[in-house]
């Protein structure tokens, strides 16, 4: 039976020009004997769409835009030979409101991604751990928001914090302010409460997946041993769910570095992140080389941060 | 009976034959042309998103029906400029004034032959210039408007008299510029008559600094119309850097709003149209911007979108007291209180749209 299927999965793929056509009888038999290795080249072709998909829309696109932030300006042919240039690079290192917004960026990330694990964390322990049966049907509650579009939601922002908005007509309603809040809507306050709403949903499936790959015997040996239930989430479920936790972390703090749309809706004239400038020398301004160089900046940074924290974490040694 | 019946339908199958064959000679097909209505093909037309619906092309789908017009759209001008440099295929683009030079310095654009257009003598003259780069037409102009400072009277009854008004602190948290350098630099020089072709870098800077304060002074940057509409109806905006059709949207849904006549003059942009160098389509091209010019779809750029036309008899033909107001067809004197935009340099360009970013950077 197994056999069958491995050759049922392998013979359609020819892989060498030479196999396709003269010798289906040579080719049998080679299947028959080196069985391993043929399920070993399948997987290898298996990964090629992948391969070719990041390698056309992702790896290109971004060499591309690399060798852009070396080019002097978009004038004459896009694809023609240049002279490299650092005059972009210098100009940026010399301008100090970029390098400060990048710092106020990442640190709004920091806080949105850290905010965001926290609250989701109790969801997915919720999830995985008392929810039973209904567990399904909570994450699809859960995720009824991507249903929606992503512009929807930061809309509807708007409309709770603003002048006008839910928050402040209800505390109008209940007397507790007089005139409407100004201070909720068109700073980065906003974008934070709002990112933060954004990132909670998926912040909360990495925690689960780890939490749900706990061994349910743990805690039946944690409590025979005499643990109460603080000290098993503390020994045991917490140190387990770190690596889901730092996950969630990491994925909500990379694209929130360099996060434009939000800002732009809610963050009014003081909330720009460094992702707006980018978007700006590229839709704004025709600059394609200094919107260039801004993004490889900030892609080195957000590597860099990454690296240096992967090598600073080291909390499940601390919790031991 | 037989014989003579089926001779009969053997003749009147003769007879239908005849007239089937008489009926095609009597229309012969024209040596020269295929008449506008059998006219084939298909255009690419790269616009602003919202001017793709027919009204805005209805004379040329009524002329020539059976031409296939496509529509790729473009987010802003620089976006447009950027999909037409790296190769776009689109036959017909839709810039506006600022970003006219670009495309004849980097050889996109082909020269206009305005012999061909039937409705060219109905553009005036002052229009047709802003269509010429080096003495030669490269664009039609098409539609057109002020810009200009829109406040509530309810707000601000004192009223306002000078693009200053802007930075005013008096109107702090209720400003909101137009998210765009050269507009900031436009603003700038009218309150301090500089000369927009000529700003120094000393002025540039001053320009960054004065912007930079206005930031704490403005709500939020509108990006597009809509926005800026929703803020001023509903109060948080008082007053703001718009074009016409937001007046004219407000003035319709009873907002009490007025558009200022500042002292220093309004500004006033064109949107062009210009046809692709090389391509392949370009008499069908011609065909299609001569239609753009025509009565109806005109009529429909003023009544739908609140802005002027480039062509004089749709402008003059305006009855509707709004839109009136909004154009200020009643004052004689308004086009010389208005400055047109010049054409950007790849320089002022790159000089002021880092300017810009650097005002919103700012600490």
């Amino acid at each position: 039976m197994g056999r069958s299927e491995s050759r049922a999965v392998t013979t359609p793929v020819p892989s060498r020009p030479s196999d396709t056509l003269p010798h289906p009888a040579a080719r049998g038999m080679g299947e028959g004997r080196g069985g391993g290795l043929d399920r070993r080249a399948t997987f290898r072709w298996l990964y090629l769409p992948p391969l070719l998909w990041l390698g056309l829309f992702f790896l290109i696109p971004l060499s591309l835009m690399a060798a852009f932030s070396f080019r002097a300006n978009i004038r004459g042919n896009l694809l023609q030979w240049w002279t490299p240039t650092l005059a972009h690079y210098t100009s940026l290192a010399a301008t100090g409101s970029y390098w400060r917004l990048l710092g106020i960026s990442a640190l709004m990330a920091f806080g949105v991604a850290t905010i965001a694990v926290i609250l989701a964390y109790p969801v997915a322990y919720f999830l995985a751990f008392r929810a039973g049966r209904r567990a399904g049907l909570y994450l699809v509650l859960l995720l009824i928001p991507f249903w929606t579009s992503y512009l929807l939601r930061v809309m509807a922002w708007k409309l709770m914090l603003g002048t006008e908005g839910v928050i402040n007509s209800f505390l109008q309603y209940v007397g507790l302010i007089q005139e409407p809040l100004t201070a909720l809507l068109y700073n980065r306050n906003a974008v934070v409460v709002t990112l933060i709403y954004v990132w909670i949903p998926f912040a909360t499936l990495p925690i689960l997946a780890a939490l749900q790959r706990i061994e349910p015997n743990l805690f039946e040996a944690a409590a025979d041993l005499g643990a109460r239930p603080f000290q098993q989430f503390r020994r045991i479920t917490l140190p387990l769910s770190l690596s889901g936790v730092f996950g969630a972390f990491f994925m909500v703090f990379i694209p929130t570095i360099g996060e434009y749309v939000t800002p732009l809706l809610v963050g009014g004239s003081r909330g720009s992140m460094y992702g707006n400038i980018i978007q700006d020398f590229f839709t704004k301004a025709a600059n394609w080389p200094l919107g260039s160089a801004l993004s490889m900046v900030m892609l080195v940074t957000t590597l860099l941060l990454v690296f240096i924290a992967t090598r600073i974490i080291n909390i499940r040694d601390l919790l031991e | 009976m037989k014989p003579r019946k089926s001779m009969l339908f053997a003749a009147q199958g003769l007879m239908l034959a005849l007239a089937l064959v008489l009926s095609a000679c009597g229309a012969p097909p024209p040596a020269t042309e295929a008449p506008p209505a059998d006219l084939t093909g298909s255009l690419t037309v790269l616009d602003w998103a919202g001017y793709d619906a027919e009204d805005f092309w209805i004379d040329f789908k009524n002329t020539y029906p059976k031409v296939t017009v496509n529509f790729e759209i473009g987010a802003s001008d620089a976006d447009i400029y950027g999909k037409m440099k790296a190769g776009d295929q689109a036959d017909i683009f839709h810039p506006y004034t600022g970003w006219l030079q670009f495309y004849v310095d980097e050889g996109l654009v082909e020269e206009i032959d305005t012999s061909k257009l039937t409705n060219w003598d109905k553009v005036p003259d002052n229009f047709k210039k802003i269509g010429q780069i080096d003495g030669k037409q490269y664009f039609i102009p098409w539609d057109w408007g002020f810009t200009s400072v829109l406040y509530r009277t309810d707000k601000i009854p004192e009223g306002v008299d000078s693009w200053s008004a802007l930075m005013d602190p008096k109107y702090a948290g209720h400003v909101s510029m137009w998210d765009d350098g050269p507009g900031a630099v436009t603003v700038s020089t009218y309150i301090h008559g500089y000369d927009e072709t000529a700003v120094t870098a000393g002025q540039l800077a001053s320009i960054k600094d004065e912007w930079i304060a206005q930031r704490d002074l403005n709500l939020f940057y509108w990006a597009g119309e809509p926005e800026l509409v929703e803020g001023m109806k509903s109060g948080d905006v008082w007053l703001a850097y718009a074009w016409q059709g937001a007046y004219a949207l407000l003035l319709g849904e009873g907002v009490p709003v007025e558009y200022a006549n500042p002292k220093e003059g309004r500004n006033s942009w064109v949107g062009v149209y210009g046809i692709r160098k090389g391509t392949e389509n370009y008499d069908l091209a011609l065909k299609f911007l001569d239609m753009k010019l025509a009565e109806a779809t005109g009529n429909n750029v003023v009544n739908l979108f609140y802005y002027g036309h480039s062509n004089q008899d749709v402008m003059s033909g305006i009855t509707d007291e709004t839109l009136k107001q909004a154009f200020s067809v009643d004052d004689p004197d308004i086009l010389n209180k208005t400055n047109f935009t010049p054409n950007l340099t790849a320089d002022q360009r790159d000089a002021w749209t880092a300017m810009w970013a650097e005002v919103k950077a700012a600490p």
